[in-house]
């Protein structure tokens, strides 16, 4: 096969994902498709963030919805304190702040290893969760923060739903491709030498502090992007967005699609979000599907989907 | 001393304890540029301590190490390797599940750093550590992961790192430790053949192997420099003879 013909896929895949709202209008349940395939490309954008440290750095952050949380407040509360709804502003603030925030609790924490990593990364979202739920004032406490506006870019209104999704889509689109282009450089090589083998990195004359705290500042730009458009997307910011159990999911994501993978954070959104998005309004027990099917990953398929994929392909093949 | 002879490496008074057990109880070495110098001694002698202190993965208690005259010993472990510092680590220290070429990529990488973050790996990265894995004899082995190769191809791959570190100084953790006969000769002719211009200091039980490539041997016994002289030197001292050649040589 030619290099040209896995190019063509994808760009066909990525023409009918980001025009998924009108070549579907027909559906009956086109516009609750279209919701739901949104919220799966959004938390796609902050599982793949997190995979960056998970999956490829080796760092299994606990506290990684303290930078989504951080991006959806500061999208939503620059846009309605400076009264914009323009889209630069209020998606740099929100990659402004996660990443500062990120520069801050990584500095904290990218020298600890193992259970000390997880339970620092636990801690200081908690705080950070703590402070969302108290400053009243700012974020609007336990009531959340309401009425968050959607954005405009250069006369373009975002609106509307089918418009909002294709600003989700195309922002996904970018991220994806921007963590490809990391993963194969130099840079996204050197994070897996750390994740294999932190010592030898030092020894080679990588400064691996260094290296792991710019991972996390770049993982917490990109979950803050996440942040604000789920805070766009749903026009409301919880202090839950910034909690345990938003860290949770999307690390559930991760190791359901498959860690150190592009594709397994996606399959993981997708399959987490469906069940809790779909399933649960046709059976009561949905979260407990959720769990028996992490539990099998975890049991069953540490690699994830991915990996049982990968396995079935090679079975197939040497056959 | 005139500027000429600075040595490459100048440890003076090193001391390091562990609570009360004491592993370098003032050490004092110089060894000069291209030298090869052997640092033998028995079993708790103080040699993998006075690696460790010297790579600065161990704090010293006590003491200095310079390297071409520059004080290091505060640097850090990852800034020493970038001032010609490398290690061949006694027990393999790869990265597992890469391939043989992706781990001497990731070492040939260091000099540039990691912040290339929207290229490519160059391809002459590549073909350059495709080159050092034939140098050490791996030739046709570069796809195949480091946790697949057996134990004597993993010593290879580990010499193929620090070569591709271009160091000045080369730290030898005993690099024959639990290979067959064939491979340690493997293993000797390949260090032996090394240029010159590199510094070896070099950690090892087999006297053979010491009394081949060493130009001078120090022997460490009980965190202490007891004896320090050329190989014929050594193998002639009485005192060597009792704490460590005689047992070492009886039971080859």
């Amino acid at each position: 096969m030619t290099r040209a013909a896995p190019l063509a896929v994808v760009l066909i895949a990525a023409a009918l994902l980001v025009t998924f709202p009108y070549w579907s209008a027909a559906w009956e349940s086109s516009r609750f498709a279209t919701t739901v395939l949104r919220d799966m490309l959004v938390f796609a954008i902050f599982a793949l963030s997190l995979d960056l440290l998970v999956g490829y750095a080796g760092m299994p952050s606990l506290g990684h919805a303290a930078f989504f949380g951080a991006g959806a407040y500061a999208a939503g509360i620059t846009g309605q304190r400076l009264a914009t709804d323009q889209l630069p502003v209020t998606l740099g603030a929100a990659a402004l702040v996660a990443a500062v925030l990120a520069l801050v609790i990584g500095a904290l924490v990218v020298r600890s290893e193992g259970i000390f990593f997880l339970m620092l990364t636990l801690a200081l979202a908690q705080i950070v969760f703590a402070i969302a739920f108290q400053w009243t004032a700012l974020t609007g406490g336990s009531n959340g923060l309401s009425g968050v506006g959607r954005p405009t870019l250069a006369g373009l209104d975002f609106s509307a739903p089918d418009r909002m999704y294709v600003l989700v889509a195309v922002t996904f689109l970018g991220v994806a491709l921007l963590l490809w282009s990391l993963v194969r450089s130099p840079y996204g090589r050197a994070l897996v030498g750390v994740r294999e083998n932190e010592r030898r990195m030092r020894a080679l004359g990588y400064d691996t502090a260094r290296l792991k705290l710019s991972a996390f500042v770049v993982a917490g730009a990109l979950a803050g992007i996440a942040g604000a458009l789920s805070a766009y997307s749903q026009r409301f910011v919880s202090p839950g967005d910034a909690g345990i159990g938003t860290s949770i999911q999307a690390f559930v994501m991760v190791l359901i699609g498959g860690a150190g993978t592009l594709l397994g954070p996606v399959l993981g959104a997708g399959v987490v979000m469906y069940i809790q998005r779909v399933l649960s309004s046709a059976i009561g027990v949905s979260e407990t599907v959720l769990g028996l099917v992490f539990i099998a990953f975890v049991l069953l398929a540490r690699q994830g989907m991915v990996g049982v994929g990968r396995a079935a392909w090679s079975r197939a093949r040497s056959r | 001393m005139v500027a000429s002879e600075i040595p490459m490496i100048e440890i003076r008074d090193l001391r390091r304890a562990f609570g009360g057990v004491v592993a370098l109880d003032g050490v004092s070495l110089a060894i000069g540029e291209g030298e090869r110098r052997a640092i033998i001694g028995p079993n708790g002698a103080g040699k993998t301590t006075l690696f460790n202190v010297l790579t600065g993965e161990l704090p010293p208690s006590g003491g200095a190490v310079r390297l071409r005259g520059k004080d290091i010993t505060t640097l850090r472990p990852w800034q020493r390797a970038r001032l010609g510092l490398a290690r061949m680590y006694q027990r393999n220290e790869l990265f597992a599940p890469l391939s043989a070429r992706e781990n001497v990529a990731l070492s040939l990488g260091a000099r540039a750093g990691p912040y290339r973050p929207f290229v490519a790996r160059p391809r002459s990265d590549y073909l350059a550590a495709d080159q050092l894995l034939e140098e050490v004899g791996l030739l046709g082995r570069e796809h195949v992961a480091a946790q697949a190769l057996s134990h004597g191809e993993r010593r290879q791959l580990e010499l193929a790192l620090v070569l591709a570190q271009r160091p000045r100084v080369l730290l030898l953790d005993e690099p024959t430790a639990g290979m067959s006969p064939a491979e340690t000769a493997r293993i000797t002719e390949l260090i032996g053949g090394l240029g010159r211009a590199l510094t070896i200091l070099i950690v090892e039980h087999d006297m053979d192997v010491v009394f081949r490539l060493a130009d001078r041997v120090s022997v460490l016994h009980e965190g202490r420099v007891i004896a320090d002289g050329s190989a014929s030197e050594i193998r002639g001292d009485v005192r060597v003879n009792e704490v460590y050649l005689g047992k070492a040589l009886a039971v080859t």
